[in-house]
């Protein structure tokens, strides 16, 4: 049982960094710097958490407001590049914060211990959840009361007219603004939400793994907040949810099993995914047969 | 005064240094940005299959007596087909309009070729036949390394080459063609997947060249310089400006020189954060490139 | 809803498959499940660690197996090796899967440090803390060598070398060994932990210890004790430090030429030795001898510079010098892995499991499982010297430091060889 909630709360962690890249993209924004953000928000919960010894709840909201408050200072020089150019500005920028974590120590003494995030040796001993005898089953439903709530409002705002004028400023900005929409309020903003929501998973996610360091924050976890989203597709919030369980339960974890063989595996049905459902799999035509499923 | 000349010599051989192993950048460079100019789609498994070719054209070497040049050669040719089946794979069958699949499709291209490599080697690192690796020229206080001397012109051979071709020949001109307006090029009788397929095999071409320098120059082949690779060459385009190969050129030489000079000054910690903050000087005053002539901020 | 459902439903059955599929298996077995990275840049790791794993398993059961809690004699079965690819989230998932699915009485994995500093925050801290609600699951991993990993929980055990006692003792015997030699520098990679930590908060003070002279950039505070002026180190030498992935390692070769130094410390793993070793080698910085990491004491250096790693001197936990240790060799060779510090940690763990379980009582039932696993911690953590490959295996009972015996190798003619045997 430990396994599948371990499990479950992964995909809720990676499901929720996808909603935050998936926020961006609506918006056309390409943004590899949710690495970034999650790293930012996993460092800050876990100083709370280990060095103050707050409460886990007011350090993942702190976290959530510091990610948010950097990705609101990234989104405007963000404004002037765009599309591929701004690949590339985001994973210098989440480059950049993993440098700047990989420098960073802060180590105070308690109980004759040192703890705190210690360069290059990374951040150990993040034990909220089990100094303080939550059974994961209550970490589970902790995490995925943030998951549904995330959910809920992104699915709320994709119904609504937030929803609308995100995809207008993503599919033609200068339509989107020459029906009065602010680009620069809109794109900002997108930019803040994603890095709020990017700040509290990654602040679960430091007391998840309990052990922090840089290796984690690559490159390829920007990659895979995007890819999440671009394989589930843009249409509503179960697309990522949905491209969650199939990398994270299925190509990491279901195919174990394979050994050897399960990363080559990886990227080939990444490539195939991609030719076969090149606008994610709940596409328009999914999207459809699904209507139809449910009207019969 | 001693130690001022002292240092100043260092700093100059330090900066030298930078710009020739500064041409194995600028050759990936060269090959995103000649991508991107032809489709305007990001590669990401672009250096992956640069370093796949190098290590086809080391296996060729150690089941045959085979001397460096041939070795080069293998390996150009591997990665020349690699960028034809990354091309008929990750963009070939994706719509021309969705830069989102087709960068993921080459991401997951770039995990595919990064976990062949590992299944091929265990991930172990491979020495890399040097080129003249006894050549090693002091002028005075400088030490100049022959082979990154030679590296360095193959990486100016092949940049005029490639001049040549996209300027001088029909195909260059179907490339160019293409890149400047697929549909009109297609109304005139252009293949597009054909002139593209060829683009990408002339990128692929030029990163099988890239990566053999590179693991020449280091004389180690491993799975782990794949990524950072990726990483610089991205930061070399943007620098030289989308879609500019004499941009590519002279930022992937710059960058060379940058970061080691602020490896020598500032410490290896340091460095790549001096690399990214010069990216991010030039998004700011100068978004498209060394070369642009006007900032335009759409 | 049919295509989500169907494919939720694909998915969960695949997850399902995954189980280990003699989770609950009858029979009477001892069982271990280890992992290691298969996949990744470190495969290298966990194909060696399981070849040495399995082959000592099956030397164990054709000597008769394990003896049981009811005193018959039962085979012990490694019920899988799975693929943590060198990734905490991936250690912990199999880690908890371990834990809560199977019947294995021990977890025995991984080499990487990284992923052991987060396997094992996740285990429970002090064994018995009822408020500490930690997984509760022996592990005991081959090697994960990084300084400070003992202390994380009651439930983690190391196979390793101690590195403060091994370059302590290193340098002591390269002051009688080479007495030519007197001073030194050196550089390490700083984005991986190990090595950055172990070169300046160990290599470097031991070398102080035993009267080298650092004639890196001044750092007066650098002294004989461990971690004695490490950030002052860390500070001052920045520039002759490299990363994992680099490949321009120009500068760190020429200030390490200019300080023209009799010994050149190396403390990196075999992808970036390789590189600096090599850049060594054409710029003509000739020490007089070279000292390195102890994870580089592998076949990847050989593979990847041969002939510029001539000369370099490494402390390894393994070499075939035994008799023990060379049939131990030849059958990890015959069954496709290669015989190093890593994975004959791998293979004397099998051993030391089999002597644990053979000091308590262990019924190898689904019913007493979590009983066995906690009589089979205490088993474990009362040894406190045990024989292996090339020497006996210790481990302070207070500390849970453990401390491995280790020889001295170097790179002669291009293969290894062992030059000193501070045991014998």
């Amino acid at each position: 049982m430990d396994f599948y909630l371990n499990l479950i709360n992964t995909i809720g962690i990676h499901t929720m960094l996808g909603l935050s890249a998936y926020l961006l993209l609506q918006t056309g924004q390409l943004s590899l710097a949710q690495a970034g953000f999650f790293a930012v928000g996993s460092y800050t919960a876990a100083i709370l958490t280990v060095i103050f010894q707050w409460n886990i709840i007011p350090s993942v909201l702190v976290a959530m407001l510091v990610s948010g408050f950097l990705a609101f200072l990234v989104g405007f020089p963000a404004l002037r590049v765009k599309g591929l150019m701004l690949v590339v500005a985001t994973i210098a920028f989440s480059e950049f914060v993993r440098m700047f974590f990989y420098n960073l120590k802060w180590r105070v003494t308690r109980n004759g211990e040192e703890i705190g995030p210690d360069g290059t040796m990374g951040f150990a001993e993040i034990r909220y959840f089990s100094d303080n005898g939550w059974s994961n089953f209550e970490v589970t439903l902790f995490l995925w009361s943030f998951v549904i709530l995330i959910m809920g409002v992104i699915w709320w705002s994709d119904q609504s007219r937030t929803g609308a004028v995100l995809r207008a400023v993503g599919e033609d900005e200068l339509a989107a603004s020459s029906v009065g929409i602010n680009l620069t309020v809109v794109k900002v903003s997108a930019m803040t939400a994603g890095g709020f929501i990017a700040g509290i998973s990654g602040g679960l996610y430091a007391h998840q793994v309990t052990s922090l360091d840089h290796h984690s924050f690559t490159v390829l976890l920007g990659t895979f907040a995007i890819a999440y989203p671009i394989l589930g597709g843009l249409s509503n919030v179960f697309g990522t949810l949905v491209a969650v369980i199939f990398i994270q339960g299925l190509l990491v974890e279901g195919l174990r099993f394979l050994g050897d063989w399960r990363m080559i595996l990886f990227g080939l049905l990444i490539v195939l995914a991609m030719n076969f459902k090149p606008l994610g799999l709940f596409d328009k035509q999914t999207m459809d047969l699904i209507k139809k499923a449910i009207r019969v | 005064m001693e130690d001022f000349l002292y240092e100043a010599v260092e700093i100059i051989q330090t900066i030298w240094d930078g710009i020739l192993f500064g041409s194995t950048y600028a050759l990936i460079g060269i090959g995103f940005t000649l991508i991107f100019g032809a489709m305007g789609k990001l590669n990401m498994a672009y250096a992956g299959a640069a370093i796949a070719g190098a290590y086809v054209g080391l296996a060729v070497s150690l089941f045959f007596d085979a001397t460096i040049i041939f070795v080069f050669a293998v390996s150009a040719v591997i990665s020349t087909l690699l960028g034809y089946i990354v091309y008929q794979t990750c963009f070939r069958f994706i719509p021309t309009h969705n830069h989102l699949a087709a960068l993921m499709a080459s991401v997951g291209g770039l995990f595919f070729i990064d976990e062949l490599i590992v299944l091929a080697t265990l991930g172990s690192p491979m020495n890399f036949p040097g080129l003249f690796e006894d050549a090693y020229f002091e002028i005075g206080p400088f030490g100049i390394r022959g082979d990154l001397l030679f590296v360095f012109l193959i990486g100016i051979v092949s940049t005029l080459l490639l001049l040549y071709v996209l300027f001088k020949t029909r195909l260059g001109m179907a490339t160019r063609a293409v890149a400047q307006q697929d549909i009109a090029a297609q109304l005139c009788g252009i293949n597009i997947h054909r002139t593209n397929s060829i683009t990408f095999s002339i990128a692929g071409l030029l990163g099988g060249i890239a990566g053999a320098m590179t693991a020449a120059a280091v004389g180690v082949l491993s799975p782990v310089m794949t990524v950072p690779l990726t990483i610089k060459g991205l930061i070399v385009t943007v620098i030289g400006g989308l879609g500019s190969i004499p941009g590519a050129i002279i930022a992937g030489l710059f960058v060379g020189a940058f970061e080691n000079f602020f490896l020598y000054i500032r410490g290896i910690d340091e460095r790549d954060m001096y690399v990214v903050a010069l990216l991010f000087i030039f998004l700011i005053f100068r978004p498209n490139g060394i070369f642009s002539k006007t900032i335009n901020r759409d | 809803m049919k295509n989500i459902s169907k494919l939720i439903g694909a998915s969960m059955l695949l997850i399902a498959l995954s189980i280990p599929q003699n989770a609950i298996s009858g029979g009477h077995s001892l069982k271990v499940l280890g992992w290691g990275a298969k996949s990744g840049p470190l495969k290298s790791f966990g194909v060696n660690s399981e070849a040495a794993l399995r082959s000592a398993v099956a030397e164990i059961n054709a000597a008769g197996g394990v003896r049981m809690g009811d005193g018959s004699m039962a085979p012990m079965e490694v019920i899988g090796y799975e693929d943590s690819a060198c990734k905490k989230d991936e250690a912990i998932a199999i880690l908890r899967k371990t834990a809560s699915t199977t019947d294995a009485i021990v977890g025995m994995g991984t080499t990487c440090s990284g992923v052991c500093q987060a396997m094992f925050g996740v285990l429970q801290k002090k064994r018995g803390d009822d408020s500490d609600s930690g997984v509760q699951m022996p592990i005991l991993a081959d090697t994960c060598i990084r300084p400070g990993l003992a202390k994380i929980s009651d439930w983690s055990f190391r196979n390793v070398p101690n590195e403060i006692t091994m370059y302590d003792e290193l340098f002591k015997w390269i002051r009688t060994a080479y007495p030519n030699v007197k001073t030194f520098t050196g550089g390490s990679e700083t984005d991986q932990g190990h090595s950055f930590v172990t070169y300046t908060a160990i290599i470097a003070q031991m070398a102080v210890k035993h009267g080298f002279q650092w004639v890196g950039p001044p750092v007066p505070e650098l002294g004989p004790k461990v971690k004695q002026g490490m950030k002052e180190l860390q500070a001052a030498a920045k520039s002759q430090h490299w990363l994992m992935g680099d490949t321009n390692y120009t500068v760190q070769a020429r200030k390490i030429k200019k300080q023209n130094a009799d010994m050149v410390i190396v403390a990196s793993h075999p992808f970036s030795a390789c590189g600096f070793m090599k850049e060594m080698k054409r710029q003509r910085v000739k020490p007089k001898l070279m000292v390195g990491l102890t994870s580089s004491a592998s076949q990847e250096t050989l593979n990847g510079c041969m002939s510029a790693a001539e000369g370099i001197i490494i402390p390894t936990g393994f070499a075939p010098i035994t008799s023990e240790a060379k049939k131990a060799n030849s059958i990890v060779s015959k069954a496709g892995g290669f015989l190093d510090l890593h994975s004959a940690a791998a293979w004397e763990n099998a051993y030391l499991i089999k002597h644990a379980v053979e000091r308590t009582s262990i019924m190898g039932k689904p019913s007493t499982l979590q009983e066995d696993r906690r009589k089979f911690r205490n088993a474990l953590a009362s040894i406190t010297s045990q024989k292996g490959l090339i020497g006996h295996l210790t481990r302070d009972g207070s500390t849970g430091e453990a401390s491995k015996p280790y020889v001295y190798v170097q790179v002669v003619n291009g293969k290894w060889k062992v030059i000193h045997d501070p045991n014998s």
